[in-house]
């Protein structure tokens, strides 16, 4: 029983993605929301990688053992476009609201 | 390799104990970027070379450049960040550095509990009861997932199968960059072509999002009324003023 075996690494996965949790339900900056939301796409990186190295020991073709590799440079390009717009909405409610709280962006309340 | 795995988890777990119990953004931001460093490690224990460096460019690179830019940009690396809301029962004050030197009395009063964020029990309990859920799935994966199983010699890289190669192709080593670019230029085009339109229209959105205003632009805010008229009343204004809106 060795440390690098993929329940080791999809528990390693998990506990990232709690954390990243933990940080978007608990901030009240809407940087540091993205920050852990960044840290959860990142512990499903880590667990699409590990899936990834499970098939080619399976003995998986190239698309078969690859294709966790290419759902991970996707969820990169995803979350740099996600990260783009997400503080360029903070930049633009910073203009007006002065504070980046995510509770001062209430202006459809009422 | 397993030796660069246990190393790269702590360091990673250690970013993210950083990234959630910092006050301050920028430190933060500092958890965030070891973590990320961390999962590259793992990327890389886990035969994953080029993942890992692209994780180290788009992540540690570019994104953690872009949060320092707004961090900077909108200053609000020390507002108050978590805890109740200003005003409700048992509210800390903000956290301002150098306001105790302003106060006087306490000229040194350094308290390192000051830059920590105290647990949130709500979100900690819905973190650790998704924590157990996901442990008790890993926990009944099947026999098989115990262990990774050795990695073939290579890919051929005409029949794309497992092992050694015909005469005449090559044989590409598992998660090189030859083998990636093969995965995503022949297995899955379409989604590639889909994924570049989705970040130019990303890039679009930022910048109309993110500029001051232009006349005859329809989109872009009308900052400079926004900021000429509006800020001694921007308290009061939420409950007051709706029908300017």
């Amino acid at each position: 029983m060795g440390l690098l075996e993929p329940k080791v690494v999809l528990m390693l996965a998990a506990a990232l993605f709690s954390a990243g949790l933990y940080g978007v339900l608990s901030r009240r900056n809407m940087i540091m929301i993205l920050m852990s939301l960044e840290l959860m796409l990142n512990a499903v990186n880590v667990s699409l990688v590990a899936y990834s190295r499970y098939w080619a020991g399976q003995g998986a073709d190239l698309l078969g053992s690859h294709s966790g590799q290419f759902f991970t440079l996707m969820v990169m390009a995803v979350a740099a476009a996600e990260v783009g717009i997400g503080l360029a909405i903070i930049v633009a409610i910073f203009r007006r609201k002065h504070t980046a709280d995510a509770d001062a962006a209430s202006d459809l309340k009422n | 390799m397993e030796v660069l795995f246990v190393i790269s988890s702590l360091v990673s777990v250690v970013g993210a104990i950083i990234l959630l119990t910092q006050r301050n953004a920028v430190y933060a931001l500092l958890g965030l970027l070891i973590a990320f460093f961390g999962s590259a490690g793992i990327f890389r224990s886990l035969d994953a070379p080029f993942i890992a460096v692209s994780q180290i460019l788009i992540y540690a690179g570019a994104l953690a450049v872009m949060f320092l830019f707004v961090l900077m940009f909108t200053d609000t690396r020390t507002q108050l960040d978590s805890g109740p809301p200003p005003g409700a029962v048992g509210a800390r004050p903000n956290y301002k550095p150098g306001e105790d030197r302003k106060a006087g009395e306490k000229l040194i009063r350094f308290n390192p509990l000051d830059h920590i964020l105290l647990p949130q029990p709500l979100a900690a309990v819905i973190a650790i009861a998704f924590l157990l859920c996901t442990g008790y799935a890993i926990f009944m994966l099947p026999e098989r997932y115990n262990t990774f199983g050795d990695l073939p010699a290579g890919y051929d890289s005409a029949l794309f199968t497992a092992g050694a190669a015909d005469s005449g192709s090559r044989l590409l080593p598992f998660g090189g960059t030859d083998a990636v670019s093969k995965t995503i230029f022949e297995g899955f085009p379409l989604a590639f072509e889909v994924v570049s339109l989705l970040i130019f229209a990303a890039v679009l959105g930022a910048v109309l999002l993110a500029r001051r205003h232009l006349a005859g632009i329809p989109g872009t805010q009308d900052v400079a009324r926004a900021e000429g008229q509006e800020p001694q009343e921007k308290p009061q204004a939420e409950t007051g003023h709706k029908g300017h809106h």
